[in-house]
């Protein structure tokens, strides 16, 4: 099984069979399907929480959420709307969790190396500072929409939300970003 | 360049770093065998918590076994006891009654044979 999943002259696995192998216990497969996906799950969980390791750790804990339930994981595209969700729930527990402790706030959980520094003149690093600042949820629907391409319905299945909802906090956000951006000198028409 | 758009490019997809892959299956492979010592060491927690439990169970059963026993044989060597009393009173009262019929048969022979008797 290791070599079906590994040897350069078999053509590579799809989502799917990947799925079905890793379900049977092969452990190549699963570390295959993490490699496929971890961009993503780090990615979201980086660009909500904007600390390496922490980011790290939760996409972690959701990789192991999902070696233990695999069973429960019908096709690779379901795979990918049950990673997205874990995360967006995990990042959302993450934020809770920090509250309840009294620990820093939200912005407070940044790295060193991306804390605000509005006279960056990289505009993606300010673009990812100036998400960082919005609220969880406007984070992970502004994330989930630009990182994931995905539309409103699409999100607003992901988080278990209202389409409304959804679109509310897309426009809130799209306004708060504008207006911050304009303060710093880079204007944008909406 | 529109905002959306730089939007996609500053919250695209992020690698972790290298070794995530290896760091996930290794933590994979860590609670699979940290599983099974906490199977033994619940087995064994519960195993040196009931083996008190089950010889003070045993000392409880044992104690009231032995006093119901106990208390089984002094009623029995009470009723043995009573009976065998019961059986001297009757044993007296039957020698008591032997010797006053003696008694009285000699109290009768001699009154017939006294010449004195008007009878």
């Amino acid at each position: 099984m290791l070599t079906a999943v590994t040897s350069p002259r078999t053509p590579a696995p799809s989502g799917d069979e990947l799925l079905a192998q890793a379900r049977t216990g092969s452990e190549s497969a699963f570390a295959a399907l993490v490699r496929e996906h971890q961009a993503m799950v780090f990615g979201l969980a980086y660009h909500f929480l904007q600390s390496r390791a922490q980011a790290e750790e939760l996409a972690q804990d959701v990789f192991l959420a999902l070696h233990q339930n695999l069973s429960h994981v019908e096709s690779a595209r379901h795979l990918v709307f049950w990673l997205r969700r874990v995360t967006s729930n995990r990042c959302i527990d993450c934020v809770r969790s920090s509250q309840r402790r009294r620990e820093l706030p939200i912005d407070g959980l940044c790295d060193p190396a991306v804390q605000p520094r509005f006279n960056d003149p990289l505009l993606g690093e300010l673009l990812r500072t100036l998400v960082a600042e919005l609220t969880p949820d406007a984070r992970l629907v502004v994330t989930l929409r630009f990182q994931e391409d995905l539309d409103l319905s699409e999100i607003a299945s992901v988080l278990d939300m209202p389409v409304n909802t959804v679109k509310s906090h897309l426009r809130r956000s799209m306004d708060a970003l504008r207006r911050k951006l304009a303060d710093r000198g880079h204007v944008y028409e909406s | 360049m529109s905002l959306e758009h730089e939007l996609r490019r500053a919250l695209s997809r992020k690698d972790p770093p290298g070794g995530f892959d290896d760091r996930v299956v290794s933590k994979i492979r860590a609670g699979e065998t940290a599983r099974m010592p906490i199977v033994r060491s619940r087995w064994s927690r519960w195993s040196r918590a009931s083996l008190p439990l089950a010889a003070s169970l045993m000392l409880a059963f044992g104690g009231s076994y032995y006093m119901h026993k106990q208390q089984e044989r002094a009623a029995r060597e009470q009723r043995a006891q009573t009976e065998q009393a019961a059986r001297n009173v009757v044993l007296a009262l039957q020698i008591a009654s032997e010797k006053i019929s003696a008694a009285q048969a000699k109290v009768e022979e001699i009154t017939r044979h006294d010449p004195t008797n008007p009878r």
